[in-house]
């Protein structure tokens, strides 16, 4: 909690009634509320307000959500989390490739749209690397290459290894198929590809999970990525 | 008026046959001088015979009287004594002349009919091989355009006419609708579609060789059957005689009369889908206004009644009151939402805008996003999942396929009691990826089986359970756009199993290389 007190957000919607709803749902938890009901106002009050995360709808008036993503990407790297309409599956995978941090769909439960809050401004925070990753039961030494899960060692290939570093060191963020398939196999990729990326999540589940198809530690965002559950630091 | 009597002459008395009957005449008359026949005379008065026949073969009685009439005129001036005279010198030979000219004639007229005779037949033949090629076409074409152009181009080619054809268009108005390729005009105009309308209006032919207009040069035949008119049919007559035989009237009568019948075949179809579709759309309607009043003002109703409670006596309830009220907002409005979903996909299929994204899909994985999205509605029901080893692979879109499955494993909950099992199995089976979701619930009643994928059916063992009859549509559309099949197996006694079908696929499958041996 000492890490998301008094940190200002920034609402960019048209809704009036979304606004108010976040407005007052989000002061209750203890944040700093600046709101904008346009594209343009919005890119305004991002580089006045010195917000430390945006919530950002997609579909807005005057400038398309898109737009005002890319306009503060330009030049600051504080955390977006976008809101949108769970239609348009391509919409959020090019808002996450454009350099969003995370996406909710309307309608939302306030309960998520804070946690996803929390854990894009923890990240923030944190953003230092690490040379171990403490993830809950799961330990990744990227100096050594070494992963531990509950105290013993398991043993993945290179890829899966590369995967599991790249979901693992953005932990509770959203990574898009096309983002990983960049990552480790770099290069270009065509559609067929995302097969490979399903078979080596698979592996990676059988080695990691106790039950796969209740994953605890990769989550499969459907037609989107995959996401590295935020294991809570216990205590 | 002088110039087309000039030409109607030119006609009738073709000067070509003459000239030919003449010149061959006079070659004949000089072989035979030549030869030294002079002494043989009934050899050559049947030579003289030849051009006869010749010419009534070949261009009818006229030009043959006048091959006979040449003929004695040349044998009686070159081979009758005294020669190069027209008198005759033995009275005898005036009685032959009479004999040839009677032989030549009556052999004359009868190759004429035969060869007439052969013609009609010849014609005829054409006709029926015309008329029946038509009406085997007919019968295939679902078209109206198609079936046009095939009529317009039958009757063309077989009068060897200009040929167009009328409908009238929505709004009612006689339009041209096809025309014979090749035709330079004929048809278009005030005049020519003047006349259409009034054989439309009249049902009844006008035009060239009819009672009225006949100063028009084409012939209008109406389309019509019993009960109806459906058109007109034009042909321009000016070609090959210009005068209508009454053999070519009944040709194209009878093709009018089959493009007629095609039509109305054609018209009545289309109604009768027309019909159906109304009444389907209507009964839709009745289904939709129903069931969306009812499924979106219960929730709505609980969740007006619990904010106003809320807002009206903000002192009288206690916490766990006010959570109670809350909570029921909140599954009001999260069900709503379900509706509002399956209403949006149900349009979507409707109207086409689905678009299948094929992506490999992992059986195992689409399971998970399917358990984490009921986990919080399952309430105290075990769901077990049975998965082959290795899992399979398939393409298929997996956004619309999870959609699929979240429907029937909530429909495995909705109608199962708490605390009982639902098990999903997933095999393959040769070149399918067979799902299996079993429950131990109310069941499906035989009768139910197939209807149960209807839109806006619900079963009858639903009992007290909401709903709209759309999820399992839904589901249907979205697995037969994958080319699958989906199907429900009612037990009674021990609930309901939904089975579904989907190509496996895996032909294409990219070859994934074990290149990693080591590992870390």
């Amino acid at each position: 909690m000492t890490t998301t007190n008094g940190a200002r957000i920034l609402i960019v919607d048209d809704e009036p009634q979304i606004r108010k709803l976040l407005k007052v749902t989000l002061k209750a938890h203890g944040f700093d509320i600046l709101e904008a009901e346009a594209g343009e106002a919005g890119v305004y009050q991002a580089s006045i307000g010195h917000p430390d995360l945006i919530v950002l709808d997609l579909g807005l008036p005057d400038v398309s959500g898109m737009e005002v993503l890319k306009r503060i990407r330009e030049w600051t790297s504080i955390p977006i989390i976008v809101l949108t309409a769970k239609e348009r599956e391509e919409d959020k995978i090019a808002a996450l490739d454009s350099g969003a941090d995370d996406y909710v769909t309307k309608p939302f439960g306030m309960g998520e749209l804070v946690a996803r809050i929390r854990v894009a401004l923890r990240h923030a925070g944190n953003a230092k690397s690490e040379p171990v990753l403490h993830l809950g039961r799961l330990v990744i030494d990227l100096a050594q290459r070494l992963v531990e899960l509950d105290g013993n060692r398991v043993k993945l290939t290179p890829t899966e290894y590369e995967l599991l570093k790249i979901l693992a060191s953005h932990a509770g963020k959203v990574i898009t198929q096309r983002q990983l398939l960049q990552q480790v196999w770099g290069g270009h990729h065509h559609e067929s590809d995302s097969h490979y990326l399903r078979i080596y999540i698979g592996h990676l589940r059988k080695k990691l999970e106790e039950d796969p198809t209740r994953p605890t530690f990769i989550e499969t965002e459907p037609g989107i990525g995959y996401r590295f559950l935020l294991q809570e630091p216990l205590g | 008026m002088h110039r087309t009597l000039l030409a109607a002459f030119k006609q009738k008395f073709m000067l070509k046959p003459y000239i030919l009957i003449t010149l061959g005449i006079a070659a004949l008359t000089a072989i035979l001088n030549a030869l030294g026949f002079a002494f043989d005379a009934v050899n050559v008065a049947l030579i003289y015979l030849f051009p006869v026949l010749f010419s009534a073969v070949y261009w009818g009685l006229r030009p043959s009287f006048y091959a006979a009439a040449a003929g004695v005129l040349a044998f009686d001036y070159f081979f009758v004594p005294p020669f190069l005279s027209f008198t005759v010198e033995d009275l005898r030979y005036v009685l032959s002349f009479g004999v040839y000219l009677a032989v030549a004639a009556l052999t004359a007229t009868l190759a004429a009919r035969l060869k007439q005779q052969l013609h009609l037949a010849e014609r005829r033949e054409a006709h029926t091989a015309a008329l029946y090629t038509l009406s085997r076409q007919m019968t295939a074409i679902g078209d109206i355009q198609v079936l046009l152009g095939n009529v317009v181009s039958q009757v063309a080619e077989t009068t060897l006419s200009p040929v167009a054809v009328y409908l009238p268009d929505a709004a009612g108005e006689l339009a041209l609708t096809a025309r014979s390729a090749g035709n330079d005009g004929f048809g278009e105009g005030e005049a020519a579609m003047a006349v259409a309308r009034w054989v439309h209006r009249r049902s009844r032919p006008a035009g060239r060789g009819t009672g009225e207009l006949r100063e028009f040069p084409g012939l209008f035949v109406p389309l019509y059957t019993e009960e109806r008119i459906y058109g007109v049919l034009a042909i321009r007559l000016e070609q090959g005689g210009g005068e209508l035989t009454a053999d070519s009237r009944r040709l194209l009568e009878a093709f009018a009369g089959l493009a007629a019948s095609a039509i109305a075949r054609l018209k009545l179809s289309e109604e009768a889908k027309l019909a159906q579709l109304t009444a389907e759309s209507e009964r839709l309607r009745t289904a939709i206004l129903d069931s969306v009043s009812h499924e979106l003002r219960t929730p709505l109703a609980t969740i007006i009644g619990s904010a106003t409670g809320l807002i009206d006596g903000d002192g009288m309830f206690t916490p766990a009151d006010r959570i109670e009220l809350l909570v029921t907002i909140r599954d009001g409005a999260l069900r709503m939402n379900r509706l509002v979903t399956n209403l949006l996909g149900m349009v979507k299929l409707e109207s086409g805008m689905l678009q299948l994204r094929r992506n490999w899909c992992d059986a195992g994985d689409m399971l998970g996003v399917v358990l984490a999205q009921v986990e919080d509605f399952r309430q105290q029901r075990h769901i077990q999942v049975k998965l082959p080893d290795p899992v399979p692979y398939f393409r298929g879109d997996e956004l619309l396929l999870e959609q699929v499955l979240i429907n029937v494993v909530s429909n495995a909950i909705k109608y199962s009691p708490d605390g009982s099992k639902i098990v999903i199995e997933v095999w393959q089976e040769g070149p399918w990826i067979r799902f299996s979701v079993t429950d131990e619930g109310v069941g499906i009643a035989p009768a139910d089986i197939d209807r149960v994928f209807d839109k806006f059916y619900r079963g009858r063992t639903t009992g007290g359970v909401t709903g709209t009859g759309l999820g399992l549509a839904i589901c249907k559309g979205i697995v037969e756009a994958h080319g699958g099949t989906i199907a429900a197996e009612a037990h009674r006694t021990k609930g309901a199993e939904i089975r579904i079908s989907l190509p496996a696929e895996t032909a294409d499958l990219p070859n994934l290389q074990e290149e990693e041996e080591e590992t870390l």
